[in-house]
């Protein structure tokens, strides 16, 4: 009743009641895990020391095992950290580098636990990627919070449109969702942000693969103007910049002529 | 190996380690100017099934502390580009525009 309800929110302290003493935080749907990659991480051992003993290999977690061009590509990507928690979140956040500021051909990685940023994974295979390339010189100061959006609209599930609007009366009828990460990349010259989908459209002109297909434009529509800030028919294509565009796994690794590129 | 390192200081869990997930935000009250993500998920009253932008923004300059599981980044190979140190200056400001610091 009335009074059971005021005792418990007495009870009840958020970072924004208290600050030093919360006793509370918010649940993301998802837990996620931040994987890194640099020059300085190839061939690195980390020490099992008290400090940083914590999971290094992923490749238990995945049932029945993943190929093992998967497992060559995993072997210099370390994993940061896993949170489920929007407290925990900003902790790490505010606690580690943001991309301005990462050493050239690094890569940051928040994909949902459990799946390994490879496509070989099983969340991954039949999936693709949205991307936009971004010329470094005019975006140093951009891109931290092009990251930082793209991040929140993943850990809050905002990418996906279905999912975003759904009000489900309970958890089992939520609809999943089509995201499973988010990556940036530092090169020498531009920067790269990628959002992964667990499937791709397929051009067959069936009506699932139409619908498929507009629920994966929405994704790059929300990604071009309520995350990087574009507007929505601005043509971004530059010397070292591309359009907000998407690619199957299965396409990019044509490269060339054959892969059927969507463009927003 | 069974080897165990000696001279350990074991850390209590912190505030952030030790704190529950809200199971029931209709009991939580926020203080005001904060936005409850009930409001922006209704109808959908007691588990959000989103979180905007906006709300999760207000956490950034709350939540600074480190989480107990974050390994020392030097360990990780994570560390600022040193060429942009050297350069002076340009980190502290880059770090500024994402509210990294202070």
């Amino acid at each position: 009743d009335e009074v059971d309800m005021q005792q418990q929110a007495e009870n009840i302290r958020t970072v924004f009641n208290d600050p030093q003493n919360f006793n509370v935080k918010h649940p993301l749907f998802s837990a996620w895990t931040l994987w890194f990659d640099s020059p300085a991480t190839k061939g690195r051992n980390m020490p099992q020391t008290p400090m940083t003993a914590f999971p290094q290999t992923p490749l238990a977690q995945t049932p029945g095992g993943i190929a093992s061009a998967a497992q060559g590509w995993m072997e210099d990507i370390k994993r940061v950290i896993s949170f489920d928690s929007v407290e925990e979140f900003w902790g790490l956040y505010n606690n580690i580098v943001p991309p301005s500021n990462l050493p050239q051909r690094a890569n940051y990685y928040l994909f949902k636990e459990g799946i390994i940023p490879a496509w070989e994974d099983d969340a991954n295979k039949n999936g693709g990627k949205w991307s936009i390339q971004l010329p470094k010189d005019k975006n140093r100061a951009n891109v931290d919070k092009m990251w930082l959006y793209t991040m929140l609209a993943a850990i809050g599930e905002t990418f996906d449109p279905i999912l975003a609007n759904a009000t489900p009366e309970n958890e089992e009828d939520a609809p999943q969702s089509m995201i499973t990460g988010v990556i940036v990349s530092t090169r020498p010259q531009f920067y790269r942000l990628s959002i992964w989908t667990r499937t791709a459209p397929q051009s067959t002109g069936t009506d699932d693969d139409n619908e498929l297909r507009e629920r994966v434009e929405a994704i790059g529509r929300h990604f071009k103007v309520n995350v990087l800030g574009y507007a929505g028919n601005a043509k971004l294509q530059a010397p070292l910049a591309t359009e907000v565009e998407f690619l199957s796994h299965k396409d990019s690794d044509k490269k060339g002529k054959n892969a059927k590129k969507i463009v927003v | 190996s069974g080897a165990k390192p000696t001279n350990l200081v074991v850390a209590r869990p912190s505030q952030l380690a030790n704190a529950r997930h809200i199971d029931d935000f209709s009991v939580v009250n926020y203080p005001d100017g904060v936005s409850s993500p009930v409001a922006e998920n209704a109808p959908a009253a007691h588990k959000p099934r989103h979180y905007s932008r906006d709300f999760l923004m207000q956490f950034m300059g709350i939540c600074k502390e480190k989480p107990d599981n974050l390994p020392p980044l030097d360990v990780l190979g994570l560390q600022p580009d040193q060429s942009q140190i050297a350069r002076g200056g340009s980190g502290r400001r880059q770090a500024s525009v994402s509210g990294n610091m202070g």
